[in-house]
C-alpha cells in the first residue's frame, strides 16, 4: 500500500467507537459505597480538641482515615491482601503504622507516605514511642529476639540489640517513660519478670530486675459523668470493642468520644451526651453472597397483571375488563400529574425524596430491585438497587466465623396476596449441622413459616421447579445419611414429589477425596447412588464446579454459518464444569483440568488438561461454553480459554432433551488467548430473553471492571479470512486480547478487591444489572447490545412534536388555499 | 396568386394576341382550343389540375381475413414467451445484490406474469375469435407461469427464498428437558 493510503488508513482507524459517559451522568444509573472491614486498631487524632480526624487499621490490610462528625471516609490505603500486608500496631503520634516487616510513617492530613523502613525479619511483638524530655523523636520496636531503635523523622535505624535469653523469656512490652531509657518487660511464664532498660542513646544496657511486681500504674480517678446510656440497635449485636478518646474541654471539664465496634462490625461514633453521630456498617466489606429480588407491584400494576393472567372468559367481558383497567389506569395518571403540579409549588426544601420500605414498589422497566446481601459477620442486608441506602438489617445470632451461607429464593414477588421468601441455609464447618432461616426479603422480617428441623448435618440443597399451592418453590435437602428432607412439606408437595421422583437427580463433589457421584431420588424421599467418578487426589485436586444457571434463556438453537447452514448448540441443562488443579506445582509438571461431566448420568463429555499451567482458574459456565483464565508457568503470563460445544448440523432431538438418551458426543471447539493482566473474578452478563450479545465481567486487580465482549473469546474465529467468516462477522484470531480502556465500566469509581460479580436480568432485554462486591460495593447497569430497545436519554420531544404539529398545520392551510385559488381561476 | 403565365395569357388573349406560351394554362373557357389535358362538361367550371371525376376502384384491407385473425391471435397468445429473452437480460444485469434497483426489477418481473394470469377472462375474450383460442389460452398461461417462475429464480439466487435450515432457526423452540438435577461441591 502506498503511504499516503496507509497513512489514511491509519488516520480513520483512529476514528474509533468510544463510550464515555458524559460528566454529568456519573452517579445517575450506579453508585460506589467503599469500606474498610472490621477494626483491630482505632485511635483519635489528639492534636486538638476540635479534631475531626479519627483513625483505623482493620483486618483486611487497611489503612483509613474517617471524618469524625459525619462518618465518611477521608482517604483510606489498601495494602495487599493476605498475610504479608498485616498491620500489627498503629500508634499515633501524628504518624505512625507497623506492619511486622515494615515500619511506615504516614502524614494524618492527607495520607500521604513520610517514610518506609524495612525491619528485619522475626515475629513482631510491641512498639512504641520513646520521647525525650516531652517530644517523640523514636519508635521503639521489639521483636521476639532483638529491639530497634528507629528516628521519627526518616526511619532509620539507630541501634539494634538482642535481648539476652531469648529463647526463654517471652519479652512482651516496651515502655519509655521521657527520660533517657527504654524498658522491656518480658515475662518467663510461671516464673518470674524481667525488665531491662536500655539507653536511648546506643542501646547499652543499663539494668536488668528481676521482679514480680509491676510498675505501678498511675492512679486512675474515677471521673464524673462517665456513665452515658446509648441507644445501641438491638439489631446489631452486643459490642465488641470500645474506642475512647478523652479530651479536656474549655471550661476544664472532661469531654470524651466513644466509637463502638459491634460484633456485626458495624461501627457507632457517639458523642458525649449520649448522641449517636454516624454509624458505619462495615460488615458490606465482607460480602459472602447476594441476590436480587424484584420490588413488588402496586394496586394497579397487580390488577393489570391480574387481567392478564386469568383464563379467558369470552370476548366481551374482557374488553369491559380491559376498559375499567384503563380507567383506573387514566385515574392514577390525573392523580400522579396533580401531585407533581402541587409538589412543584412547594419550596424546594419541603420536598424529600426519602426512599423508605412503605413506598418501594416496580418501576416502569423492573430496572430498580432490592439486593439482598449476606455478609460474613451473619448479618443481613436490603440494600435498594438504585440509590445504595440499607432498607433493612438483620444480625443472626450465633453465626460461628467459619459457617458457609447459601442463599435461595423461594417465591419472587410475582404472585400478589403471597409474600416474597427468601431462605438462608447457614452451615457450621465444625459440626456440620445446619440452620434455615427464612425471611421476607423486601421488609427483613422473619417469616412465620417454619423451617423445619434438621438434625443431621446436611451436605447439600437442591431448588426444584415445582411449586406447592402457595407459589412457593421446593427446596430438598440431602443430609449425611442421604435421606432428603424438603422445605414446604405439605402434602400437595409430598404428593408432587412422590409422581417425580424418578426425574430427580443429585450430584455430590467431595473434593478431599476426590470423588463424584450422582444420586437419584426414591419415592420415600431417600436416594439412591446411579455414578461414581473418581479423580485420584495424588495427582489433582478438584478446585470448583460450576452448572449453569437455572433462569438463564438460551435466545437461538444454533449459529448460522456463512453457508447458510446451522450449527446447532450442545444445549446439555445438566452439563457440569469441574475444574482441577495438579498436586504437583512445579512449574514443569502443574496442570489445570476442565472436565465436563453430565450430572444425571455421570458420563464425562468432554476433558481437556492445559499443561504447565497453574491456577487460581476462574471460570464462566453458560450456554454451551466454558470459559476459563489459568497462569502459564511455561510463557508467564495469564490466558483465557474458551470450550464450546456443538450438536453439528442436524438435531438429534429438536422437542425434548433428555440426558439418558444422547448417544452421541458434541464436537468441541476450543481456542486459547494471551490476556495482559491477571484477574481476580469473572461473570457473564444475563438477560431475560437472551437476545442480547453476551458481555464477561472481569474484575481486575487495579480496581476496574472489564466488559469484555463474548465475540472475542469465540472459538471459530478463523486465522485464514474466507469469504464465510466475513459472512458470519468472525474476528480474525490474533493471539493478544486486547483490554480496551472504553470497555471498563466503572469510568474512574475504582473498587477495591474484588471478590464478586452478580448480575441479573432486568425488565429491558438490552440492560444488565450489575453489582460488585469485595472491599466495596458498586453497582451500575451495562448494556452489551447498546441501547437498542429504549429512546436515547436525551431525546428531543419537544423539537419533534412542534416540528410535526407545525407540517401538519401547514398542511392543513396550504390545502385550503389551493382549494381557493382553483375555485377562482374556475370562475375566471 | 395567378400564375405570371396565367395572367399573361389572359392578358394575351384579351388583346386577342396570337402568341401563346408554351407552359400557359388557360383556365377560362374556350372553344376553339379543345386542346389540352382538360375536359370539362358543358358547366363551365374548370377542374383543378389532377382532378378526375370519374370514382376510383377500391383497393383497402379485407378485415374478415381469417388468416390474419389466427395471426394476431398467436401473437397475443406468444406475447409472454417473448418477453422471456429480454427479462433474463435484465435480471442478468441487475445483480446479485439486495439494493432498491433489482429489487424493483424483480417486482415488476414477478407481478406482471400474476396480473396477466389473474385477468385471464379479458384476454380469452381477445381470443374468441380464433378457432384455436384454447390451445391458444394453454400457451400464453403457459408463458406466464415461466415468467413468474423466472422471477422466483431469481429471488432464490437473490437468497431470499427460505431454502436453508438457518431460515428456520428462529422458529425452534428450545427443548424441554426431562430430568431435574442439582447438588454442588458438599458444603
Amino acid at each position: 500500500m502506498s503511504k499516503p493510503t496507509s497513512l489514511f488508513v491509519i488516520f480513520f482507524s483512529l476514528f474509533v467507537m468510544s463510550e464515555a459517559v458524559f460528566e454529568d451522568q456519573v452517579g445517575k444509573f450506579d453508585w460506589r459505597q467503599q469500606y474498610v472491614g472490621k477494626t483491630l486498631f482505632a485511635h483519635f487524632d489528639s492534636h486538638s480538641q476540635s479534631s475531626k480526624k479519627l483513625f483505623l487499621a482493620t483486618d483486611k490490610n487497611i489503612f483509613a482515615s474517617f471524618n469524625s462528625r459525619t462518618g465518611e471516609l477521608f482517604w483510606r490505603h489498601v495494602d495487599k491482601a493476605g498475610p504479608e500486608g498485616t498491620i500489627d500496631i498503629l500508634l499515633l503520634h501524628g504518624q505512625g503504622d507497623n506492619s511486622g516487616r515494615l515500619l511506615r510513617s504516614w502524614d494524618t492530613n492527607m495520607g500521604g507516605l513520610n517514610w518506609e523502613a524495612v525491619l528485619d525479619t522475626g515475629s513482631f511483638q510491641a512498639a512504641c514511642f520513646v520521647a525525650m524530655q516531652d517530644t517523640v523523636k523514636h519508635v521503639a520496636v521489639l521483636k521476639k529476639a532483638a529491639i530497634s531503635l528507629h528516628y521519627l523523622t526518616n526511619g532509620h535505624q539507630k541501634w539494634v540489640e538482642n535481648l539476652p535469653d531469648s529463647d526463654t523469656v517471652q519479652y512482651q512490652a516496651v515502655y519509655s517513660g521521657g527520660e533517657e531509657e527504654v524498658y522491656v518487660l518480658g515475662v518467663v511464664p510461671n516464673s518470674h519478670l524481667t525488665i531491662i532498660a536500655y539507653s536511648l542513646e546506643d542501646g547499652e544496657i543499663i539494668k536488668q530486675a528481676c521482679a514480680i511486681n509491676l510498675f505501678s500504674a498511675d492512679s486512675g480517678r474515677r471521673l464524673l459523668d462517665t456513665t452515658v446510656i446509648f441507644p445501641l440497635d438491638l439489631n446489631g449485636g452486643k459490642p465488641f470493642k470500645l474506642y475512647v478518646h478523652a479530651f479536656l474541654k474549655k471550661d476544664d471539664s472532661v469531654g470524651y468520644r466513644v466509637l463502638v465496634q459491634t460484633q456485626d462490625h458495624a461501627l457507632t461514633f457517639i458523642q458525649q451526651p449520649g448522641r449517636v453521630v454516624w454509624t458505619r456498617e462495615e460488615a458490606l466489606a465482607d460480602v459472602v453472597t447476594m441476590e436480587m429480588v424484584d420490588l413488588p407491584l402496586t394496586g394497579t400494576q397487580a390488577e393489570l397483571e391480574g387481567e392478564f393472567g386469568k383464563k379467558a372468559d369470552g370476548l366481551f367481558p374482557m374488553v369491559l375488563k380491559r376498559l375499567s383497567s384503563q380507567v383506573i389506569l387514566l385515574q392514577a395518571w390525573l392523580a400522579h400529574l396533580w401531585k407533581l403540579f402541587y409538589e412543584a409549588r412547594k419550596p424546594h426544601g419541603q420536598v424529600k425524596n426519602e426512599v423508605t420500605i412503605e413506598t418501594l414498589s416496580r418501576d416502569e422497566f423492573n430496572l430498580q430491585k432490592m439486593m439482598v446481601m449476606v455478609t460474613a459477620s451473619g448479618k443481613l442486608f436490603g440494600i435498594d438497587s438504585k440509590s445504595g441506602s440499607i432498607l433493612w438489617k438483620h444480625y443472626l445470632e450465633n453465626v460461628q466465623p467459619n459457617a458457609v451461607f447459601k442463599l435461595i429464593v423461594q417465591r419472587t414477588t410475582a404472585h400478589f396476596p403471597h409474600p416474597p421468601q427468601c431462605t438462608l441455609l447457614i452451615k457450621d464447618k465444625d459440626t456440620g449441622l445446619a440452620s434455615l432461616h427464612v425471611f421476607n426479603p423486601i421488609f427483613g422480617r422473619k417469616s412465620h413459616i417454619a423451617p423445619p428441623a434438621l438434625p443431621r448435618p446436611i451436605l447439600q440443597s437442591l431448588l426444584l421447579p415445582v411449586i406447592d399451592q402457595d407459589y412457593a418453590k421446593v427446596l430438598l435437602l440431602v443430609d449425611d445419611q442421604y435421606k432428603v428432607t424438603a422445605f414446604p412439606s405439605t402434602k400437595n408437595v409430598l404428593q408432587q414429589l412422590q409422581e417425580m421422583a424418578s426425574s430427580i437427580f443429585f450430584y455430590l463433589i467431595r473434593s478431599d477425596q476426590g470423588n463424584l457421584s450422582g444420586f437419584r431420588l426414591r419415592k420415600d424421599l431417600s436416594t439412591e447412588r446411579i455414578w461414581e467418578v473418581v479423580l485420584p487426589t495424588e495427582v489433582q485436586k478438584i478446585v470448583a464446579v460450576n452448572g449453569k444457571r437455572p433462569n438463564e434463556h438460551v435466545h437461538s438453537q444454533g449459529r448460522v454459518m456463512g453457508d447458510r447452514s446451522v450449527l446447532y448448540k450442545y444445549l446439555n441443562p445438566n452439563l457440569l464444569a469441574v475444574v482441577t488443579e495438579s498436586t504437583d506445582a512445579h512449574p514443569e509438571r502443574a496442570f489445570v483440568g476442565v472436565f465436563l461431566v453430565d450430572g444425571v448420568t455421570g458420563r464425562i463429555i468432554h476433558e481437556a488438561v492445559q499443561r504447565k499451567a497453574r491456577g487460581p482458574v476462574h471460570f464462566v459456565h453458560s450456554e454451551n461454553w466454558v470459559v476459563y483464565e489459568y497462569w502459564n508457568t511455561k510463557s508467564r503470563r495469564n490466558e483465557f480459554s474458551v470450550l464450546e460445544l456443538f450438536e453439528g448440523t442436524e438435531l438429534y432431538n429438536s422437542t425434548v432433551f433428555s440426558s439418558l438418551d444422547r448417544p452421541h458426543l458434541p464436537q468441541v471447539l476450543q481456542q486459547t488467548y494471551i490476556f495482559p493482566s491477571p484477574i481476580t473474578t469473572m461473570e457473564a452478563t444475563l438477560t431475560e430473553k437472551g437476545i442480547t450479545s453476551r458481555h464477561l465481567l472481569v474484575g481486575l486487580p487495579s480496581g476496574a471492571i472489564l466488559s469484555l465482549p463474548k465475540m472475542f473469546l469465540d472459538p471459530r474465529r478463523p486465522e485464514v479470512v474466507t469469504e464465510h467468516s466475513r459472512e458470519e462477522n468472525l474476528i480474525p484470531y490474533a493471539p493478544e486480547m486486547p483490554i480496551r480502556t472504553e470497555w471498563f465500566i466503572n469510568y474512574n469509581q475504582t473498587v477495591a478487591r474484588v471478590k464478586g460479580i452478580y448480575t441479573a436480568p432486568s425488565g429491558l432485554e438490552s440492560t444488565c444489572l450489575v453489582v460488585a462486591y469485595g472491599l466495596d460495593i458498586y453497582q451500575t447497569r451495562v448494556y452489551p447490545s447498546k441501547q437498542f430497545d429504549v429512546l436515547k436519554d436525551d431525546y428531543d420531544y419537544v423539537l419533534i412534536s412542534s416540528v410535526l404539529f407545525a407540517l401538519f398545520f401547514a398542511t392543513m392551510i396550504s390545502k385550503r388555499l389551493a382549494q381557493v385559488k382553483l375555485l377562482n381561476r374556475a370562475w375566471r | 396568386m395567378a400564375t405570371p403565365g396565367g395572367q399573361g395569357g389572359g392578358a394575351l388573349s384579351t388583346r386577342g394576341g396570337a402568341r401563346r406560351m408554351k407552359w400557359a394554362l388557360e383556365l377560362t373557357l374556350g372553344n376553339a382550343r379543345g386542346r389540352g389535358d382538360r375536359q370539362s362538361n358543358q358547366g363551365d367550371v374548370m377542374y383543378p389540375i389532377g382532378y378526375s371525376d370519374k370514382p376510383v376502384p377500391d383497393t383497402s384491407i379485407q378485415e374478415s381475413d381469417k388468416n390474419l385473425v389466427e395471426k394476431r391471435c398467436w401473437d397475443v397468445a406468444l406475447g409472454p414467451l417473448k418477453q422471456i429473452p429480454m427479462n433474463l437480460f435484465i435480471m442478468y444485469m441487475s445483480g446479485n445484490t439486495i439494493s432498491i434497483f433489482p429489487i424493483m426489477m424483480v417486482c415488476m418481473m414477478a407481478w406482471r406474469p400474476i396480473q396477466a394470469l389473474m385477468s385471464m377472462s379479458a384476454t380469452f375474450k381477445l381470443l374468441e375469435n380464433s378457432n384455436q383460442q384454447w390451445l391458444q389460452g394453454l400457451v400464453y398461461s403457459v408463458g406466464n407461469l415461466l415468467g413468474s417462475a423466472l422471477a422466483i429464480y431469481k429471488c432464490q439466487s437473490m437468497g431470499l427464498l427460505p431454502t436453508h435450515s438457518s431460515d428456520w432457526l428462529a422458529f425452534i423452540e428450545p427443548p424441554v428437558r426431562m430430568e431435574i438435577m442439582g447438588g454442588g461441591m458438599v458444603l
